[in-house]
């Protein structure tokens, strides 16, 4: 089975759920005869019959391969950590941290990644809290 | 005249300390983020936005500076296309054609100096054409209601599609998930919440900036883990970057051609400054290659291209100023951008806002001045950025797009829905799905419904409404004959292969 195919089903399976949710909504009235249902629901048609040419005329199969899908994943997850570690940590930490944990990933050593990961946040730091006045976190867990 | 009464206007805008500075920065940044191959206009503009409205810039600054990254980045584009074979962004790919075998020829320096030129002749061109046309299109956009502008976006989006994509089916789905996108958050017309699923963040609308950061930025870096050509150019000296007055007299036609090319493809929606170099490249092909020269190192193969994707720079600009209909997804991000400093272009903006209209426009001369001088004697400052390694760049797009979304919104959650736009985005570039049709979707949505609304409060519910006006009649057969012509030639190319 083509990959376009496959992308197509679950296209089909967005515009049904998304069309649903927009039948829920108010229908119009005399002053607004199309009211916020209607746009929506264009939409989810639009989508349903871009869909279904997608599952019936799917381009010609170019393999979708993911070359690079454990370092990617790695990154991915290490974006999620990083939001959630910003505001605890501090900007000049979590940053050291999350550059020389993606730097690792792409063949720099830990000790290279983080010496340039400090550099840069120190100096992203400065130059946004001292030079343009936009404030970033310092840092939850340090005593004041 | 009055177009140069305001454009002095304008000059006394972009000529105060502050948007002085923001115009060089523009252009300096810009090059910078065209040097390097992958990040083009449209990622560095999306990254440097929450910066200008942090900053709390006035619009006109703003736009300045962001405008100055998007024209900028089509000079610094050809660097790495002439030294490394390698397109530094989507509008210099055409150059790599020419420009590196000039450089493998030791003409390296000769070709930096002309194509630097000749982006100077198409930008400058440009922005003349963009004082001239502009006020003339929004004096004739004035008369629009809702039923043509409604027509005019489904224009916008089926153009981009033909022409953005290889597969307009797949460019359409991407705008409708723009579209659908914008549906999020309270109903503009009945103040009824739309899809929110009770939760309050989402009330105000899915934020454009969060998406705009998500699709060009994270989800370039996670295509960059799986290509390996940044950081692989060795230190590469570029002595003098001359090039004498004959080769460039040889080449001031083609500069020309190039650049009026370029400015008209741009005007048009959905084609962007890649279409515009490859037209104008196969033009002057067909009309001066009687040698047979290009491709091997022709100094007119370099000239074509790198003026016409800088006309095609200032062309897109008409558009998204006059009609507040961008045709591109770096003119629909600066579009965005622009309604968060609560500027809303479209043919009234000559009226309401002039000193942001003609301080961009004056601003645009001397930006092209400022990226003439940083392009010819410093280039090889931009030259060396290509010797960044790939494991400091990469985390680096990275920390930038986080402080960015941080410095504006404060919060964890937009970070993590930043980063599941960003996997999103990364999926659909994956699947052939172009991103420029669905941030224009984003960017639209909005007006797009409440035209069409009240167009048919209007006409008391009645469809044919939207196709009454001769205006919007043409619009929609323009947008069917977009919509149908590579699908005919298609056919047409099956039947004589």
């Amino acid at each position: 089975m083509r990959a376009d195919r496959f992308v197509g089903l679950f296209l089909l399976a967005l515009a049904l759920w998304y069309g649903l949710e927009a039948k829920g909504l108010e229908a119009g009235y005399l002053a607004d005869p199309l009211g916020p249902r209607a746009f929506p629901l264009l939409l989810s048609a639009v989508l349903l019959g871009l869909s279904l040419f997608m599952v019936f005329r799917p381009a010609a199969g170019v393999g979708v391969g993911f070359p690079a899908w454990k370092g990617q994943l790695a990154v991915i997850a290490s974006f999620v950590v990083y939001s959630e570690l910003l505001l605890p940590l501090g900007f000049v930490l979590a940053t050291t941290l999350e550059v020389a944990f993606v730097a690792r990933w792409l063949g720099a050593s830990w000790g290279k990644g983080a010496a340039a990961g400090f550099g840069f946040s120190l100096a992203l730091y400065l130059i946004f809290v001292f030079g343009l006045g936009i404030p970033l976190p310092l840092g939850q867990w340090w005593p004041a | 005249m009055d177009v140069w009464h305001q454009l002095a206007g304008g000059f006394a805008v972009a000529l105060l300390p502050l948007n002085l500075a923001l115009a060089f920065a523009g252009a300096f940044l810009g090059t910078l983020i065209g040097a390097l191959p992958g990040i083009g206009p449209v990622n560095g503009v999306a990254i440097l936005i929450p910066i200008a409205y942090a900053l709390k810039l006035p619009p006109e600054s703003a736009l300045i500076l962001l405008a100055g990254v998007y024209y900028g980045a089509e000079y610094g584009g050809r660097i790495s296309s002439i030294l490394l074979n390698v397109p530094g962004d989507a509008g210099a790919v055409i150059t790599t054609l020419d420009g590196y075998p000039m450089a493998q020829r030791g003409r390296a320096g000769e070709a930096l100096a002309l194509s630097a030129l000749s982006s100077f002749i198409g930008g400058t061109l440009s922005v003349i054409g963009l004082t001239l046309f502009a006020p003339a299109l929004a004096g004739w956009a004035i008369r629009f209601g809702p039923a043509e502008y409604f027509a005019l976006m489904v224009f916008a989006f089926t153009t981009l599609a033909s022409l953005a994509g290889k597969d307009p089916v797949k460019a359409l789905i991407s705008s409708v998930f723009g579209l659908m996108l914008a549906t999020v958050g309270l109903d503009p017309g009945s103040g009824l919440p739309r899809f929110t699923f009770g939760e309050l963040k989402l009330y105000d609308g899915i934020d454009f900036l969060v998406v705009a950061i998500g699709l060009f930025a994270i989800s370039e870096v996670l295509v960059l883990m799986e290509q390996s050509f940044l950081g692989s150019a060795r230190q590469m000296r570029v002595t003098s970057t001359r090039v004498s007055l004959m080769v460039f007299l040889s080449t001031l036609w083609t500069i020309l051609r190039g650049s009026v090319i370029g400015f008209f493809i741009g005007v048009l929606p959905g084609a962007g400054a890649s279409i515009a170099s490859a037209v104008a490249y196969t033009t002057e092909k067909r009309l001066v290659d009687r040698e047979g020269t290009f491709g091997q190192g022709d100094p007119r193969g370099v000239a074509a291209p790198e003026a016409a994707n800088n006309a095609a720079a200032g062309g897109a600009m008409v558009p998204m100023l006059t009609l507040g209909v961008p045709g591109s997804g770096t003119t629909a991000v600066l579009l965005g951008a622009l309604m968060m400093f609560n500027v809303t272009p479209g043919p009234m903006i000559f009226q309401q806002r002039p000193e942001v209209v003609w301080g961009l426009i004056a601003s645009m001369y001397i930006g092209n001045l400022m990226l003439l001088v940083l392009n010819l004697p410093l280039v090889g400052v931009f030259a060396r950025i290509l010797t960044v390694p790939r494991w400091f760049l990469i985390p680096a797009i990275v920390t930038l797009s986080f402080v960015g979304v941080y410095a504006v919104n404060n919060s964890a959650f937009d970070l993590l829905f930043m980063t599941g736009i960003g996997v999103w985005g990364y999926l659909m570039r994956k699947f052939g799905f172009p991103l420029a049709p669905m941030i224009l979707g984003l960017v639209l949505g909005h007006l797009m419904e409440v035209n069409l609304r009240r167009a048919l409060a209007i006409s008391g519910g009645d469809v044919g409404f939207l196709f009454q006006s001769p205006i919007s009649l043409a619009l929609w057969l323009l947008s069917a004959l977009s919509l149908f012509l590579p699908f005919l030639v298609v056919r047409f190319g099956r039947g004589r292969a």
